[in-house]
């Protein structure tokens, strides 16, 4: 009974709240266009996230928890990056068209 | 954050998976990787106010991997929560980066309009440029400038004898007009056709009408409003020569175009 009582403390719950968190956030990093192929963070995501949920079928739930919780923040970190890049790559389109503007200018006048 | 940085956090909790509870000196390097990443955004005044909410998180998570450091057999989670704080102040890093360039691109976005507006005002400019120097070309071409205003003369030669066809050797003169025209849109014409004293009043006067409505025509047909434009035909009347000599009856022989000045004012018809 002791040892019962013992092993169920050492297990956490179930991380059941994490792991919709976690399939959130990679949802939402694969919809502005992360990939696994472009972005490390992603493949990070979602071999972690493959791992928790064998852990979760195992009932290592401890495991579980802490492989969804870093697989979320990787797949956060692989969104934050597409989207500064997205970013970027309007500042150079901006850049171009402002150099362009301003050699005709330079030529009209 | 580096490349490297992130290599090794991921080695250590590689490590740590397949070991279990590995030795301190892992977390260890992990936990001061951590410390030093949040101490660069936590000094970064751009980081603070973009991505508040994410620095705090690095530093709970950092907080909390320095407390179980203290423990024994903690290293899992030491480097666990020195993970989630690293991957926090790199995701701060990220956020403020983007905002940055949000900031950036509205700042361009108006520098290209501004710009825009200024190559639309130089372009329109040389526009004006180009009416001022057809215009003096026109004045150049212009014979007489008169009592009557800027008047043209579109000699003989540009039609055959007797007839009220304007020949292909107006076509430079002509378009140069039409440009002048559609360059200077309140600009008017009257177009004055005149003949020598040979042939009847009544001929001369047709020919003279029909001369004036044949170079009409062709503005009209090159895109000219029939409403700025004037016909009158004058027959021999009003010659610029004596109609003794064959000089001077092609002298008179002649289609004059006057201009209006720039707001429409045309000279009175004689």
């Amino acid at each position: 009974m002791a040892v019962l009582a013992l092993a169920g403390c050492a297990n956490d719950p179930a991380p059941i709240e994490q792991m919709r968190l976690t399939e959130q956030a990679i949802t939402q990093a694969k919809a502005v266009g992360a990939t696994a192929d472009e972005m490390p963070e992603m493949k990070l995501a979602e071999d972690k996230f493959n791992r928790a949920k064998g852990n979760m079928t195992d009932e290592s739930y401890k495991n579980a928890r802490m492989r969804s919780e870093q697989a979320e923040l990787d797949a956060r970190l692989a969104e934050a990056k597409v989207l500064t890049q997205k970013s970027e790559e309007q500042l150079n389109v901006l850049n171009t068209r402002i150099i362009r503007l301003r050699k005709q200018l330079g030529d009209a006048q | 954050m580096s490349l490297k940085s992130k290599a090794l956090g991921g080695l250590i909790l590689a490590g740590c998976a397949s070991l279990y509870g590995c030795a301190g000196q892992h977390s260890e390097a992990a936990l001061q990787q951590a410390s030093s990443d949040f101490q660069k955004v936590k000094e970064d005044s751009n980081v603070l106010r973009i991505a508040p909410k994410d620095v705090i998180r690095a530093g709970e998570s950092l907080a909390r991997a320095d407390r179980l450091s203290t423990y024994w057999g903690s290293g899992w989670d030491v480097a666990h929560y020195a993970y989630l704080s690293q991957r926090y102040s790199e995701i701060a890093r990220e956020h403020t980066n983007l905002v940055l360039n949000e900031e950036r691109a509205a700042k361009l976005e108006l520098e290209r309009q501004r710009l825009q507006l200024a190559l639309r005002e130089s372009k329109l400019l040389s526009v004006q440029q180009q009416g001022k120097w057809l215009e003096e070309q026109i004045v150049a071409l212009a014979t007489t400038q008169t009592d009557r205003g800027l008047v043209m003369t579109l000699g003989d030669v540009l039609f055959d004898t007797g007839e009220a066809e304007l020949k292909n050797s107006a076509n430079r003169v002509v378009l140069k007009i039409v440009q002048f025209l559609q360059l200077n849109p309140k600009r008017v014409v009257r177009i004055e056709g005149y003949t020598d004293s040979t042939g009847g009043k009544q001929e001369n006067l047709k020919l003279s009408r029909d001369r004036a409505q044949a170079v009409a025509d062709v503005l009209m047909d090159l895109g000219i409003e029939d409403k700025r434009i004037q016909v009158e035909g004058y027959g021999d009347e009003y010659p610029v020569d004596a109609n003794a000599s064959e000089r001077g009856r092609a002298q008179n022989r002649r289609v004059e175009i006057v201009f209006s000045d720039e707001k429409g004012q045309l000279g009175a018809a004689r």
